[in-house]
């Protein structure tokens, strides 16, 4: 376990303000205790300072993990968010949509989301944004990337891609094994 | 009606919530650690195992939850969470001990000659102004004689000398002294020191050839280089100074987002100023241009006369 060199750190803040932006402050700078980000066999973790220490007496190869995983860094250094991070995005994010209950289930199987399924979405959002997908009743169910602004989905046809799949809570089944 | 017969087949069906051994088991709650200190008894031990370690498992797990329902609860959103106390069992350190420091050249010496270390004081005793100053540093007693509003001057002294001067230098000298001393016991310290500092000429020199290094003549025993380590910050840092290092870090991605939409507009500058100096000093720079310009225009008189003169021919 260490904390994260200084380009760690910006790979891991620019993929979480893909989604938070600005309120990527709010994580580190929190009023109810201090927060870290801890790297441990590649996968990072937001930890508190508390757990932090105790886990400094735990040796590597013995520390299967702490706190929650925020994502892991792939091989070529680039970092990927795991669905694990949720909790945090969803409390934090800047855009949103809402996807209609018959298209739950093909993105908790890990599809994209098409027109048809899309409910409401946050207004003006850009193209290529990260965003976080909600059910209906309010319940976040993963994250992605848009695919078209929020202006050209208007003329789109029903089966067209909308919302491009990154995580959704499916992967806490289909990836136990990998994903903490 | 006798219910004797019910209550009894119930209490038969389902054990007692407390546990009675000869020797108590010992629970430490904040771990969620129970022991069991009891001698293993051999018959239900031969008899069956199975039985009997589901049986010791069950009176340790009904003894940890009997404990974890007497503490006091926190309600939270998952429902009551229970506060473990902090945990009595010790446990051993997964790190070795930290090094001792190499002892200085001063303590081995103090060490030999059975000297004892007395600690001085920062501050001391003026006589003459009756209070407390300190040593060294602010208004130290070491800065005494330089900053003293009269100083004598010894006989035969140089018309140039300077009392304030020569103590004061006679005191950085100390300073620095002390700071050579020190960096020595650093350098003694560390391993190596000299021997590590010859390695590190040959290495150099060894890849300081054309190839670099790789079809020279191998001597014998002569070991791979090795490269240097990477290092990182230290896990435990104070926990201000990692997020005030993340802080800075964000806001410098966000004034780099900044500085990519503050380019300069090309029509601002229409004309290349480093360019223009360039051809107007012929050259030679800025300085020398500001330069003739002044010299040129306390000539310019000079030559509007010579023009003069020269329309009157």
């Amino acid at each position: 376990m260490r904390p994260l060199t200084e380009d760690e750190s910006r790979a891991v803040f620019e993929k979480l303000a893909n989604y938070i932006g600005k309120n990527l402050i709010h994580l580190i700078d929190r009023p109810d205790g201090a927060y870290c980000f801890r790297l441990q066999k590649d996968r990072v973790y937001y930890v508190s300072e508390e757990s932090m220490r105790l886990s400094i007496s735990v040796a590597r190869p013995n520390l299967v993990s702490l706190g929650t995983c925020f994502g892991k860094f792939s091989k070529s250094g680039k970092f990927k968010l795991h669905i694990t991070a949720l909790d945090y995005i969803s409390k934090y994010a800047k855009y949103k949509v809402w996807i209609k209950p018959n298209g739950e289930m093909p993105f908790l199987y890990g599809n994209h989301v098409l027109k048809a399924h899309l409910g409401r979405i946050t207004e003006d959002t850009p193209e290529h944004q990260g965003v976080v997908v909600y059910s209906m009743s309010d319940m976040p169910l993963g994250f992605g990337v848009t695919a078209r602004a929020t202006v050209d989905t208007r003329k789109l046809d029903p089966t067209s891609i909308i919302i491009f799949h990154q995580a959704d809570v499916g992967e806490y089944l289909r990836d136990e094994d990998t994903l903490f | 009606m006798d219910v004797s017969g019910i209550i009894a087949s119930n209490a038969a069906k389902y054990k007692s919530i407390t546990v009675e051994k000869e020797t108590p088991l010992v629970v430490d709650t904040g771990l969620l650690l129970v022991s069991d200190h009891n001698p293993i008894d051999e018959d239900s031990y031969n008899e069956n195992l199975e039985e009997h370690l589901q049986n010791l498992a069950r009176d340790g797990v009904q003894e940890l939850f009997a404990s974890l329902f007497a503490l006091p609860t926190q309600t939270s959103e998952d429902g009551p969470l229970a506060q473990l106390p902090p945990p009595t069992t010790p446990m051993p350190r997964a790190k070795p001990l930290p090094k001792p420091k190499p002892p200085t050249k001063w303590e081995q010496f103090a060490a030999a000659k059975g000297i004892q270390h007395r600690k001085r004081d920062k501050r001391e005793w003026d006589e003459e102004r009756q209070e407390w100053v300190n040593r060294w540093g602010r208004d130290g007693k070491n800065k005494q004689l330089e900053e003293q509003w009269i100083t004598e001057v010894p006989l035969h002294a140089d018309v140039d000398h300077d009392p304030r001067k020569v103590a004061r230098d006679e005191r950085k000298a100390r300073v620095a002294k002390n700071q050579k001393q020190q960096e020595a016991n650093l350098a003694r310290g560390s391993q190596g020191g000299r021997k590590q500092e010859i390695e590190r000429t040959m290495a150099t020199t060894r890849i300081s050839t054309a190839s670099m290094g790789k079809f020279d003549k191998k001597l014998d025993g002569e070991k791979k280089v090795r490269g240097v380590k990477r290092k990182f910050d230290p896990t435990e840092k104070p926990m201000e100074e990692e997020k005030s290092a993340s802080l800075a870090l964000l806001s410098r991605m966000g004034s780099d987002a900044k500085k990519t939409r503050r380019e300069p507009a090309p029509e601002e500058n229409v004309v290349n100023v480093r360019k223009a100096v360039r051809f107007a000093s012929k050259g030679r720079g800025g300085i020398a241009l500001g330069a003739a310009s002044a010299r040129g225009r306390g000539r310019g008189g000079r030559g509007g006369g010579r023009g003069g003169r020269g329309g009157k021919r």
